[in-house]
């Protein structure tokens, strides 16, 4: 008897796997409610966050929540860290179920844009008006969450790309930093024939490592120019100068400059680059700027050597191209939950957070990139005590803002699913399944879908931005 | 006889008492378990029903849309080749760890000493969390700085797209095997020793013991672990998921990492809860044909 119970009890289990998995959130709001409570602005706060690793958190707990709460003894900000691609699908998932942090870490634009659309946030326009956000915060970065009029998160991080090198690498073999096309591939040709790969990149341990190089070939050799037009539905990503940059991607690949090859691209850890890079193995990673609060851990004493890293623009891959140039983007977001019983205390979180612009200033002193928010400052107000590497990322943004010089990173500005075609789509084109005309054909079909739904933030105007 | 009857009559009432009350107590028993197998599965198998006939993205309302889930399914090229690779697992993971799990279990039954300590070892890759196994096995099949790189073979065992999905499941065998080994050593334990004795005095050599006694003998166990092997081969999902994510270029992919891609990355859901459920159906014929031969004897020849 126990063999068929058992039996029964395996199919139970097998058939309601998935859907468990599934359409859990689904019994949930049915069991769950609106609730358009604000509360009385007191009380506790939830927020989920995905800083990893001991001492970024204690930073988060002292510099952060602490301050917070001394400021605001009314309001207990009850932070639970999770890792980052975990804390999307939670949070997600307890979005769908009107349950969750009261604080919403979002992803980039667009899929938070997804998650508005799902009336999962509340909406944030009252909040802005009280607390004048919008003279607080830079613009370009509030219209990218803004839709229909109303503001429905708020910009975590400043995003761009950059190329990091080894400088101890670059002194000991006399080189300079390229600037353009041709200074780089020749710089790539002689690492490579010293046995030193010329780019380091992996998607091992985040798959979605493939558009940060298709942002910055399609930023860098399309231009910004080209994308802006795109992305407003002017040309088809289908023309030459897109196809031509994914043809680029291939061929530094099958050159063995980037990565050493396609093949190892897709197996070599992340981490066993970044100790190559330290170790002088690697030449430079085009990385985005979050690296350069994990770069250190493969310099230095720690690393066992006695090198160090540095940063340039990305060179630019086409004369039409301006150098330097930064693609602008926003790495995830903060929202209120629309099921927060106490969006008002949640509010008041976001607004000390962002309102607070010394305290904000120094946090961008204190940890490399973590906590770059979009607001407006001079180069006279960074803080004196900073990494010039650091302070460099942020005078270099402000000026490329200023001046126009800069271009759009695919997971800010391109809809949910074209962005995830960016990099799930050039994994066929690097194991030679499609060609690159093909990838850019499926990738425009899905874009101007996308597009016509609406999942696509407000680009940033071209020229000086604010 | 009368008397008998009489007494039967009298008997009866207090025996459908005590059956009653007996059932009332098992229902009793059984009543949590059962109102949480309708919370945590019934009841989200039956949302799923619905959400696969519509255009759900994940979050907010879902759209009916018919059929329409199912007919993409049917007509989708990531589809076939997940379920491809599907089968293709189901091979290796059905035979190898088998095999291997025979051999061990066996001549774990032929040492009298230390047979507690090779045991644990061989138990140990099955309790490590599949996590941890698969970040490590991740670093041990670099091929710059891995365990094919010291012995001079630099081939990209999780890069080559004709390799990721057997080096994936290599990792899984080696997870499994020990565990079928134990549960096959201790069926083996369960076989009567004079049956051995009996066919060495027929002069069978041990091949020909293993052939006739043992796999006869550890007979029901065997079809357990083939019907828990297929479930596990539809289930396989976390050491793909942390080891390749189902790359490159989905060399790698089954139904389950395709599945979640569909739900947590590009937003439908509903196409997600389609999938899932045609793999729940697919699970489910497994199982009849498995009871259908159940109820036919199969297990117990």
């Amino acid at each position: 008897m126990t063999a068929p119970s058992l039996g029964r009890r395996r199919f139970l289990t097998g058939a309601g796997l998935s859907a468990a998995a599934i359409a859990a959130p689904g019994i949930l709001t049915a069991c769950g409610g609106s609730d358009d409570s604000a509360g009385s602005g007191n009380g506790k706060v939830d927020l989920w966050l995905d800083i990893q690793g001991d001492a970024n958190q204690k930073y988060f707990n002292e510099q952060v929540a602490a301050l917070f709460e001394k400021a605001n003894p009314s309001v207990d900000l009850n932070t639970t860290y999770y890792k980052g691609d975990d804390l999307r699908r939670l949070v997600q998932t307890a979005l769908q179920a009107r349950s969750g942090p009261d604080v919403v870490r979002g992803p980039a634009a667009t899929q938070t844009l997804a998650w508005s659309k799902a009336h999962a946030l509340a909406d944030l326009t009252p909040y802005a008006d009280k607390y004048g956000w919008k003279d607080k915060l830079s613009g370009w970065a509030m219209k990218a969450f803004t839709t229909d009029d109303k503001l429905y998160a708020l910009p975590m991080r400043v995003d761009t790309m950059m190329l990091y090198f080894n400088k101890t690498l670059f002194a000991s073999k006399g080189w300079k930093q390229p600037e353009n096309r041709a200074d780089l591939e020749a710089l790539a040709a002689e690492a490579h024939g010293q046995g030193i790969i010329p780019f380091g990149s992996s998607n091992v341990d985040w798959k979605a490592a493939g558009e940060w190089l298709m942002t910055v070939f399609w930023n860098h050799y399309s231009g910004p120019d080209a994308l802006h037009q795109a992305l407003s539905g002017e040309i088809k990503f289908t023309d030459p100068v897109f196809v031509e940059a994914v043809e680029l991607v291939q061929t530094y690949f099958d050159k063995g400059w980037l990565a050493g090859g396609v093949d190892k691209y897709f197996a070599v850890p992340s981490q066993e680059i970044g100790a190559n890079f330290g170790k002088g193995k690697v030449a430079m990673i085009p990385q985005g700027v979050w690296f350069m609060s994990q770069v250190g851990q493969y310099f230095g004493a720690k690393a066992k050597n006695a090198n160090e890293w540095d940063w340039m623009p990305i060179p630019a891959l086409r004369d039409e191209v301006k150098y330097p140039l930064y693609e602008l983007g926003i790495g995830g977001s903060f929202g209120i939950n629309a099921a927060s019983k106490n969006k008002d205390a949640a509010a008041t979180f976001l607004n000390w957070y962002y309102g607070d612009r010394a305290a904000a200033l120094q946090r961008m002193a204190d940890v490399p990139a973590t906590y770059n928010i979009p607001i407006d400052f001079a180069d006279t107000d960074i803080p004196k005590k900073i990494d010039p590497r650091s302070a460099r990322v942020l005078t270099s943004l402000n000026k490329a803002v200023s001046t126009g010089d800069y271009g759009y990173v695919t997971w800010t500005w391109w809809p949910p699913k074209t962005d995830v075609y960016v990099y799930e789509g050039l994994e066929q084109v690097l194991t030679k399944k499609i060609k690159a005309a093909d990838y850019c054909k499926e990738l425009d079909r899905l874009f101007t879908s996308e597009k016509a739904d609406g999942t696509i933030p407000a680009l940033p105007a071209q020229g000086p931005a604010k | 006889m009368t008397a008998a009857v009489v007494g039967a009559g009298v008997r009866a009432p207090g025996a459908a008492r005590a059956r009653r009350r007996s059932a009332v107590i098992g229902w009793a028993f059984l009543a949590p378990l059962l109102v949480l197998n309708l919370l945590v599965v019934l009841g989200p198998s039956i949302a799923t029903v619905y959400y696969s006939l519509t255009d759900w993205s994940g979050l907010g309302p879902a759209k009916f849309i018919g059929l329409a889930n199912y007919t993409k399914a049917f007509a989708d090229p990531d589809v076939h080749q997940a379920v491809l690779h599907n089968v293709i697992w189901f091979v290796l993971f059905g035979s190898v760890p088998l095999a291997m799990g025979l051999l061990g279990a066996y001549l774990l039954s032929q040492v009298r000493r230390f047979q507690v300590l090779f045991r644990a070892i061989y138990f140990i890759p099955y309790v490590v969390a599949s996590v941890v196994n698969a970040a490590v096995w991740k670093m041990l099949l670099s091929p710059t700085s891995g365990i094919g790189h010291q012995f001079g073979i630099d081939h990209s065992w999780l890069g080559d797209t004709s390799t990721s999905l057997v080096s994936v499941n290599v990792v899984v065998d080696w997870h499994w095997w020990g565990f079928l080994a134990v549960i096959f050593l201790a069926a083996m334990q369960s076989i009567d020793p004079q049956l051995y004795d009996a066919a060495s005095v027929d002069g069978a050599n041990r091949w020909q013991q293993f052939l006739s006694v043992t796999l006869p003998g550890i007979r029901p166990t065997m079809i357990f672990v083939i019907l828990m092997t297929v479930i596990w081969t539809l289930k396989a999902f976390d050491y793909i998921f942390i080891m390749t994510q189902g790359g490159p270029a989905g060399s790698s992919e089954v139904v389950s990492t395709l599945m979640y891609k569909q739900a947590f990355n590009e937003y439908s859901a509903g196409y997600a809860a389609a999938l899932g459920l045609s793999m729940t159906a697919i699970t489910a014929v497994i199982l009849a044909v498995y009871q259908y031969l159940r109820r036919k004897g199969w297990e117990d020849e």
